[in-house]
């Protein structure tokens, strides 16, 4: 049965190809023996692939002056849980939930998509549903909002009108710390969405929960109140300090730079570059984090930066670490405004 | 026997996920094109005689073009020494002319086209896909060599051979290497963009763009998006799978020089691949059959249009004057199911990218671009689609996985998806969306996640109805 099984398809494969070369047109002349054009040897005889699925060509993306600063977008899943050294934070993930992909990379308003999460085929839960966790970096928001509050007040302002306000935002409490929070959903679809978000480090972290399940997303609600976070989150003013850097809206203005280079972006590629800064109790640059950049870009603005000195920053009398940002474009430098709209220094 | 076919079965369900979703792709909707025909001030001849440049700049976009203008019934003058293809409209054609890619691949023909002596690339079938191929790098030492990006088109075939480039033959100009470059995974393809509406398009003010991202700028599905822009302005370009091209005008150059080797008054010189024009540059024998730039200004008033106009002005009117598709407001599965399908698509996030309408500015050319609705289903910013749709070529400010939002407007006709082409299938094409490091997995989680199939269905109907 085995032989005659294999005959068959054996038929049908020469059949298969003999048809093809039917309908295929009668064969050019053969290849001269040249070198090829775009400089390959098709007789080569060792193969090396492209890695699949790596972006090599990767444009603008993100880049730090060093390894041992943690950021934004360093966020990971181990064990279970989300931890992010940056933002203080870590999460356990509800039971059975898991991380399919990363996220794209930090955008040039300073937007990042710190985990996407979705239940794991394993999860014997009733409903479905989906997680992101993001976070906005309030110094280059495309958005006039100074903090988590205000974000989310813009976005139920501006709610499309095929969408119903279930849960107007109000002040939470998760984890001992204050969240602002916002619930709607659609009708068409019967989807509920919960956003849950805080301002840590001038940077306001969204839980967006989302599911046609109400229990679902209480009870993933529940599990938020499982969460590690810094004793400075919060949903109006979560401004760094203490174990981390205080960050400060528009410390790079004029008046407080003692000395600058100004970094030479003569690519006129025009991409919005978002850096953030820690400047040392001694007002020198110590840690640049280019958001957003081209390499040779991100280059030429992080050796720059380094050379950059401020007055050095005082609270109550102490010199301490601040964090800003400033927005680099080919023609013009702005420092960060917490409105969202930055101001243009040097145009 | 059962014990046989359940680890089978198994295998099967592991191997094609796809084929056992409940919902499924409609296909390509049948019926009359829904396309092809021009705006409707043109069509009724506002301003005056600007149907009848219509008419005759078509005429011209589906011209073929020959080496010489020499051979019956192809007209144009200028093809090669390398080529894709030999027409426009001959690539630009599902569902009319000015569409995408048609359901019988004319490069097959292109071939051998008057005495031509090219390989068909394995990756060109009489039934797949228009293919435009390029290389991501370039090789050293017969292997692709990641530190050096190349990206540029690689054209399929020369015009050696042929009856009209005398001289030029095989032994001195050959094809690029495509066995070595598909031996090391180094290459990638496009198939041609559909140009209707596209004046529409050209026609969005800048500002309109940025308010437009403004609006969507704290989304709940994590979408971010940045837009192309010129290099020497710094103003949005908006053509091209990469949103690289600013006008239909450099959209039109462009692809007359790189597609069919035509050189023009905006691309002047005739084109050598990539690799070639890093080292001696075209052969002697195989160049300037014809005065340059082989298209032009007919200073006698007898161009293709009757008129002055280059081709390549030509082209961009024809693609400018264009009217944009029209969607069925029944098929497939009904009105009910489509107005369902859009609801859901606005629901769960797809139009946060797929912007479904953007409003023109004042025209000065006709007044069917004068402040007008455009319905074209894109936000024209490129965004981050991931690992699996990245192609690892950068055009302007676009990295290897970002692309221009592909308008969706005439999709319900269209064959083939994604910017190469890799599928017929709306339900694959919707799940490329969803990969590591893409912008789009929130909606596309959505979609998969939080729908029901029969919410999936409705969206696909919605989608193959425009």
């Amino acid at each position: 049965m085995f032989r005659r099984t294999f005959l068959q398809l054996a038929f049908l494969c020469l059949a298969a190809i003999s048809a093809q070369a039917q309908l295929l047109p009668a064969s050019p002349a053969p290849q001269p023996q040249l070198p090829p054009p775009s400089d390959g040897d098709p007789k080569a005889t060792t193969v090396e692939r492209v890695p699949t699925n790596t972006i090599i060509i990767k444009g603008a993306e993100p880049s730090a002056s060093d390894h041992s600063t943690p950021l934004p977008e360093d966020g990971s899943i181990s064990k279970g849980v989300y931890r992010n050294r940056y933002l203080g934070l870590s999460f356990p993930l509800p039971a059975g939930w898991m991380e399919t992909f990363d996220g794209p990379p930090p955008s040039d308003s300073g937007g990042y998509v710190l985990a996407q999460l979705v239940p794991a085929p394993s999860f014997k839960g009733p409903g479905k549903g989906t997680m992101l966790i993001s976070a906005q970096d309030m110094f280059f928001s495309r958005v006039p909002a100074r903090n988590a509050v205000e974000l989310i007040n813009f976005s139920k302002e501006h709610l499309p009108s095929y969408y119903e306000v279930e849960h107007a935002p109000s002040e939470v409490t998760i984890a001992g710390q204050k969240f602002v929070r916002f619930d709607y959903k659609s009708p068409a679809a019967d989807l509920h969405w919960y956003i849950l978000a805080t301002e840590i480090r001038c940077h306001a972290v969204q839980f967006v929960l989302t599911s046609r399940d109400t229990a679902l997303l209480e009870s993933i609600i529940a599990k938020l109140g499982e969460m590690e976070l810094p004793p400075e989150a919060s949903a109006a003013q979560g401004n760094g300090g203490g174990a981390v850097p205080l960050c400060v809206a528009n410390y790079a203005r004029a008046e407080n730079i003692t000395y600058k280079v100004d970094p030479n972006l003569a690519d006129r590629r025009f991409n919005s570059i978002p850096v953030r800064i820690i400047i040392d109790t001694k007002g020198h640059v110590r840690h640049v984090h280019v958001v957003s950049a081209f390499p040779d870009q991100a280059t030429k603005i992080t050796d720059a930066l380094l050379q950059w000195t401020f007055k050095p920053y005082t609270r109550d009398g102490q010199a301490v670490e601040v964090e800003t940002g400033i927005m680099f474009r080919s023609s013009r430098t702005d420092v960060a405004d917490p409105s969202g709209r930055a101001s243009a220094t040097n145009d | 026997m059962t014990r046989r076919i359940l680890p089978l079965a198994v295998l099967l369900v592991l191997i094609f996920p796809l084929q056992i979703v409940a919902q499924v792709d409609p296909g390509v909707r049948g019926g009359a094109a829904g396309a092809g025909g021009p705006l409707a001030s043109v069509a009724a001849n506002n301003p005056a005689n600007i149907l009848n440049f219509f008419n005759t700049a078509k005429g011209d976009f589906q011209e073929i073009d020959s080496v010489s203008g020499t051979i019956a019934g192809q007209d144009g003058a200028g093809l090669g020494p390398r080529y894709n293809s030999r027409s426009c409209a001959a690539c630009h054609a599902q569902p009319a002319v000015g569409g995408s890619s048609p359901s019988v691949n004319p490069q097959v023909a292109d071939a051998t086209a008057n005495g031509a002596q090219n390989t068909i690339p394995s990756f060109i079938t009489a039934s797949g896909p228009v293919r435009e191929a390029r290389f991501p790098f370039f090789f050293t030492n017969n292997q692709p060599d990641t530190s050096r990006p190349n990206g540029g088109v690689e054209d399929l075939y020369t015009i050696a051979g042929r009856t009209d480039a005398p001289g030029c033959t095989t032994a001195v100009i050959s094809q690029p290497s495509f066995a070595l470059a598909q031996n090391t995974g180094n290459i990638i393809f496009r198939i041609p963009t559909p140009t209707f509406g596209a004046g529409l398009i050209e026609n969005i003010d800048d500002t309109t763009l940025l308010a437009n991202a403004s609006a969507n700028a704290n989304n709940s599905f994590g979408i971010t998006g940045t837009f192309n822009r010129e290099g020497n302005t710094g103003t949005i370009t908006r053509f091209g799978w990469k949103g690289q091209n600013k006008s239909l005008e450099i959209f039109a150059g462009e692809a007359y020089l790189v597609e069919q080797g035509v050189s023009n008054e905006l691309f002047t010189q005739e084109r050598p691949l990539p690799g070639e024009g890093q080292s001696t540059g075209l052969p002697s024998q195989c160049r300037l059959f014809n005065g340059t730039p082989e298209d032009r200004t007919h200073f006698d008033g007898n161009g293709a249009t009757g008129t002055t106009m280059s081709d390549t002005v030509a082209f961009a009117m024809f693609m400018r004057l264009l009217a944009p598709p029209t969607p069925s407001t029944t098929t497939p599965g009904g009105a009910a199911s489509i107005n369902n399908g859009k609801a859901l698509f606005n629901a769960i996030g797809c139009n946060v990218c797929h912007t479904p309408s953007l409003t023109t500015t004042s025209s000065g050319f006709t007044p069917s671009l004068n402040n007008a609705t455009a319905n074209l289903f894109s936000d024209l910013e490129i965004h981050h689609m991931g690992v699996t749709l990245n192609d690892n070529v950068s055009q302007g400010g676009a990295g290897g996985d970002q692309f221009r939002t592909a308008p969706l407007w005439g999709l319900g006709q269209r064959i083939f998806f994604l910017h190469d082409g890799r599928t017929r299938d709306l339900v694959a094409a919707i799940r490329a969306h969803n990969s590591s490091g893409s912008e789009a997995n929130g909606p596309s989680f959505n979609f998969f996640v939080n729908l029901t199939a029969s919410q999936q269905q409705d969206i696909l109907n919605f989608l193959r109805s425009l």
